[in-house]
């Protein structure tokens, strides 16, 4: 059984369905694409798995780890070991960044973490991200830049170390510097106990981040899956080709 | 004697007045007052627009005898004698100053913490001039005319404390009044601050007492009928904070009311936790060129609670600032209500200002009214003002929630972050601690569980797929 489990998924969102039975498989150690145009349902697999209460699952299941999580809390996923980088991380105003770190790090861990050692670690990481110091007065996410933003994503995700990432369209309005040391971040994280779902709409953060295999959704179905050579075929061919041939 | 507050007349005043030992100006004062009083009625919530949106005959009990004296004069656990800072302190218990205490390092420097009465014959020539001025119209148009719970305390307020900070003195450790309810019926407190060119003075004004909300405390009803007037003089800086502690079933009137001076600076903070119905009206008049005020409120209402505040700034002298941030939250059946004025009177050129309220609703059943107003007679002018009420972001509750943390400790963690933006500040001794360890309480004592969220059609817009 793989560490992440997913069969029939069906997902509606205000009474639309919007996943019409997604079926994939995660082990820890791997890297998998999910690709696919807007609107085919993409991200909200990633809402899903996550556990946003904005998408009722309404068939199907999601194991991770062996246990059916979709009945469970957004929290709970979390504390087990389920991590989602947004694709539109939220401003939460007056909560400031070291608070919510260390409110969530401790959550995850199940454990007071010392202040003193919580901050040694958050700030070795900050270093690696290129983040700035004076972002742990900040409240969280509030007025930070498309990129500081992503960047705190992968921080957050440093510091949690989950055993399941799913990535939202990570790579979403980053210029290439930034993509650059978001993608550099993400690639130091990935090891035998991490596994990545990385759901992009492009195929460019998959030059830093090489996926071991590509799925490409379409309609709420996942309709071709293949190696890293996939993600090559879509750069060349678009997603016109597939569509034709999945719809046809 | 058992006089309702409905009832003052002269025999009461003049008794008052030879027990206190009050000078004949003082005793005149109090005679015209009553005189408009009598001539007024009671607030009519039906017909007065500053009182429509809060039932005065509903919520407040005027047929209350009058407490004279002082009941238990035991000291209660409140902000100032909490601090380890050697800060002055006055203690009105019911309706008798029961107790001043001056630093000697304060006294030295001439500052005045009295006995508003002594005051009144010791600091004749400075109370003479400032008590009242700003309750009472006069020509320039400062003061106002005032309604009947305001002349109520112009004839007949019972305990008095008089702070002057004198010219130049700069004091960082803050000066405590503490107002505190033991016996039931009318209390009528009042306060006057003077302060002098370039001083600096912190005043905390604490609410405390009134008996226990529920069982046998029940009929003990309080009402509080207070008012404070405080004159900022030129390139003075004054922190108020007033904190509405108040443990059982109190009803409390508060005309808060400031003047600044050239150039001065006043911050007022309202924090409004205890109590059943409180109405505070913290007022600033501008002037003097350049002044500038910050009105900030914090309140918390649960069930059965009823909060009214009516803040009004006048913009009289020209270049002057204020920045109005009031925010609550509301849970079980509350009620809060949020008058906000912002009058730029013609002459009041360069005038810089912006009013902002904003309402959490926690749990169903609770309402929250915001009018924030705005009246210009001067074109040249900055002016914003802004008002919400909404439930909390499901959107952040998410978010917090997919890091792993419970519920619970997500809500409390945004309903300090909403605080956190007024306590900022004001950054004084004791006052942030004390403020989030009621709204802890509070947080503590509800029922998170019930906690609404804004609605999932709101969740994400665009996010959907």
């Amino acid at each position: 059984m793989a560490d992440l489990e997913i069969r029939d998924l069906t997902v509606e969102v205000q009474g639309e369905e919007i996943l019409s039975g997604v079926t994939l498989d995660l082990d820890k150690g791997k890297t998998l694409a999910l690709m696919g145009p807007n609107g085919s349902g993409k991200s909200t697999l990633a809402y899903a798995i996550a556990g946003h209460p904005a998408y009722t699952v309404t068939g199907g299941s999601i194991r991770f780890k062996g246990d059916d999580i979709a009945e469970w809390t957004p929290d709970e996923r979390a504390r087990a070991g389920v991590f989602l980088a947004m694709q539109y991380p939220v401003e939460v105003p007056g909560v400031s960044v070291t608070n919510f770190l260390r409110t969530a790090v401790n959550a995850r861990r199940g454990e007071e973490l010392p202040v003193r050692q919580f901050m040694t670690e958050l700030k070795e990481q900050m270093a690696q991200l290129h983040v700035d110091q004076s972002f742990l007065q900040r409240s969280v996410n509030e007025g930070f830049s498309g990129g500081e933003k992503k960047r705190f994503e992968i921080l957050q995700m440093a510091m949690l170390t989950p055993e399941l990432a799913v990535l939202d369209e990570t790579d979403s309005g980053l210029d290439v510097d930034a993509l650059k040391t978001v993608a550099e971040g993400v690639d130091r994280l990935r090891g035998p106990d991490l596994g990545v779902l990385i759901i992009t709409h492009y195929t460019r953060i998959l030059r830093y981040i090489k996926p071991d295999e590509v799925h490409v959704m379409l309609d709420g179905r996942i309709v071709k899956s293949g190696g890293p050579e996939l993600a090559d075929e879509l750069e060349e061919g678009g997603y016109e080709e597939i569509a034709t041939v999945a719809r046809a | 004697m058992t006089t309702p507050l409905t009832d003052l007349s002269e025999d009461f005043l003049a008794a008052r007045s030879d027990a206190a030992g009050e000078p004949s100006w003082l005793r005149d004062r109090r005679a015209a007052a009553l005189k408009r009083f009598l001539d007024q009625a009671w607030p009519d919530s039906r017909n007065d627009e500053y009182w429509r949106s809060t039932p005065f005959a509903k919520r407040f009990d005027v047929g209350l005898p009058i407490v004279a004296e002082a009941g238990n004069t035991a000291t209660p656990a409140g902000l100032t004698t909490s601090l380890d800072v050697a800060a002055a302190l006055a203690r009105i218990v019911d309706g008798e100053l029961v107790e001043v205490t001056v630093p000697a390092e304060l006294a030295e420097q001439g500052v005045v913490v009295a006995d508003l009465s002594a005051a009144a014959e010791t600091h004749a020539e400075l109370v003479r001039a400032h008590l009242g001025s700003l309750t009472t119209s006069d020509d320039e148009g400062t003061g106002g005319d005032e309604d009947r719970t305001i002349t109520a305390s112009d004839a007949g307020w019972t305990a008095g404390v008089f702070v002057h900070v004198p010219d130049d003195v700069e004091l960082d450790a803050p000066i405590g009044i503490q107002v505190h309810a033991t016996s039931p019926g009318t209390h009528l407190p009042r306060v006057l601050v003077v302060t002098g060119r370039h001083s600096r003075a912190v005043v905390y004004l604490e609410h405390t007492g009134g008996g226990i909300a529920d069982g046998e405390d029940a009929d003990r009803k309080t009402l509080v009928d207070e008012v404070v007037e405080v004159v900022v003089g030129e390139s003075s800086a004054v922190d108020v904070v007033s904190l509405q502690e108040w443990s059982g079933h109190v009803a409390h009137l508060s005309l808060q009311k400031a003047a600044v001076h050239r150039g001065g600076t006043y911050r007022h903070l309202a924090v409004n936790i205890g109590g059943t119905t409180v109405r505070i009206r913290p007022e600033v008049d501008l002037v003097g060129e350049g002044a500038s005020c910050f009105p900030l409120g914090v309140y918390f209402a649960d069930e059965g609670q009823w909060f009214d505040m009516q803040p009004y700034i006048r913009h009289i002298a020209p270049r002057a600032t204020s920045d109005v941030l009031y925010k609550g939250a509301l849970q079980g059946k509350s009620r809060t209500v949020f008058r906000g004025n912002v009058l730029v009177e013609k002459d009041a050129v360069g005038t810089d200002t912006n009013e902002t309220n904003r309402s959490l609703i926690l749990t169903d059943g609770a309402r929250a009214d915001s009018t924030p107003f705005l009246e210009i007679h001067c074109a040249d002018i900055t002016a914003g003002h802004g008002s919400a009420t909404g439930q909390i972001d499901a959107r952040q509750l998410f978010y917090l929630e997919a890091r792993g943390i419970p519920r619970e400790q997500a809500l409390r963690l945004m309903v300090y972050g909403f605080f956190r933006e007024v306590l900022e500040k004001l950054d004084l001794p004791g006052v942030q601690e004390r403020t989030l360890a009621h709204i802890d309480r509070e947080i503590e004592a509800a029922d998170l569980s019930r906690v609404g969220v804004g609605r999932i059609a709101d969740v994400a817009p665009g996010e959907v797929a």
